[in-house]
């Protein structure tokens, strides 16, 4: 039963992704690729991590994508932003990228062969055993995050905030 | 095979997880709309995110699902910087087309 | 215990939900009578012609309150695994949620203080 849930998971996000990139107008691609999250956050369910598809929603589909759509709506869509490429870009940049899933699709043949380290344990994904990682062994990594966070803040602050000074 | 994996093996994952991270790679190599690249850069994040949690379920290891979270965190720092900048951009020249912006360098 | 199982009943009503939306726009679609006219095609808009299309790009001021709730929405993804646990990390957790909350606290403050949440 949940095979089946994968695969269909699967091509649906791969379907999503595609037409992320093959979508004319940016809107639809804004929304495509938000479906594309909810096909991942079925992953995530099925990897019985519950709180990351939880979480995953709702920073992804949930604030960033938003904030992508409402950066789209803010510019002019009527005029033609973007030209088509030439013909010897398309076909280099579609070269470069299968020959980057073959070289990927080829380091992953011993995948299935890795052990796995520990005892098999359904409960990873919960909520408390993701705190009590978070919070006991990755407490510096966790600490730096904040100063990535201010830094991001102060970042967008004087980037975006127009100087009244220039006007 | 590993019991706590119930849906897939483990290299299906890694396979699902190769294909849309090629499609963000030919996304930001095919399209020249600084928001559709940047949208190709979350869906590379995100490929790189699930093959994490896969990970982290075969080894039956928390570690894997909290570097997620540091993902998750980076990947909102940079986009908040990323389209502030943008918009300046788009202020700027009123494109956000990257071939006008390769002019910056002149 | 929980499994990807016990997440059907929401998955059921999400195709519930769907099917709804999908079924009753589909039948009305189906069931009602087309009569296309010029003047009923046109966009309504209180009665005044319509200007223009939709697709004009709009005001810029709400942007920076955008992406300021996407930094602290992801900040806030960091303290459920924290209240969860609030009671078994003990004295050490409230440490470091302050430190965190501290650093962010300071970013805040930067914000007000540049005013970056004013309406211009």
């Amino acid at each position: 039963m949940t095979q089946y849930f994968f695969y269909f998971l699967s091509f649906l996000a791969i379907f999503f992704a595609a037409l992320v990139v093959l979508s004319k107008n940016p809107v639809h691609s804004v929304l495509y690729l938000i479906l594309c999250f909810f096909s991942i956050a079925g992953h995530y369910i099925l990897l019985n991590a519950q709180f990351l598809a939880a979480v995953h929603i709702i920073v992804y589909a949930g604030a960033i994508m938003v904030l992508f759509l409402f950066v789209l709506m803010l510019m002019n869509l009527n005029r033609d932003s973007e030209p088509p490429k030439s013909w010897q870009g398309k076909v280099a940049a579609t070269l470069a990228a299968g020959l980057l899933l073959l070289v990927f699709t080829a380091s992953i043949k011993g995948a299935d062969a890795l052990p796995s380290g520990n005892q098999p344990d359904n409960t990873v994904g919960l909520l408390t055993n993701l705190g009590k990682t978070l919070y006991n062994d990755f407490m510096l990594p966790f600490e730096v995050s904040s100063i990535l966070f201010l830094v991001a803040m102060v970042g967008a602050v004087m980037i975006g905030k127009r100087e009244e000074v220039s006007e | 095979m590993n019991q706590v994996l119930t849906a897939a093996p483990l290299s299906h994952y890694v396979l699902l997880s190769s294909i849309l991270f090629s499609i963000g790679v030919l996304g930001v190599l095919f399209r020249r709309n600084a928001i559709i690249i940047f949208m190709c850069i979350e869906l590379m994040l995100n490929a790189v995110n699930l093959l994490l949690a896969a990970f982290s379920v075969h080894h039956s290891d928390p570690s894997g699902q909290v570097f997620v979270f540091f993902i998750m965190a980076v990947a909102a720092a940079e986009v908040a910087v990323g389209l502030a900048i943008l918009i300046m951009i788009y202020r700027n020249t009123g494109s956000i087309n990257i071939e006008t912006l390769s002019n910056i360098r002149h | 215990m929980s499994t990807p199982a016990d997440y059907l009943p929401i998955l059921l009503q999400f195709i519930a939900a769907l099917g709804f939306v999908v079924l009753t726009i589909g039948a009305t679609h189906l069931l009602g009578p087309k009569r296309h006219t010029n003047v009923k095609n046109e966009t309504f808009e209180c009665g005044i012609e319509s200007v223009g299309n939709a697709r004009v790009p709009f005001s810029i001021k709400y942007f920076l309150v955008a992406i300021l709730f996407v930094l602290f929405d992801v900040e806030v993804i960091f303290m459920y695994p924290w209240a969860v646990n609030f009671k078994s990390l003990g004295v050490r957790g409230l440490i470091e949620m302050f430190m965190f909350m501290s650093l962010l606290l300071l970013g805040f403050f930067y914000i007000i203080k540049k005013g970056a949440l004013k309406w211009e």
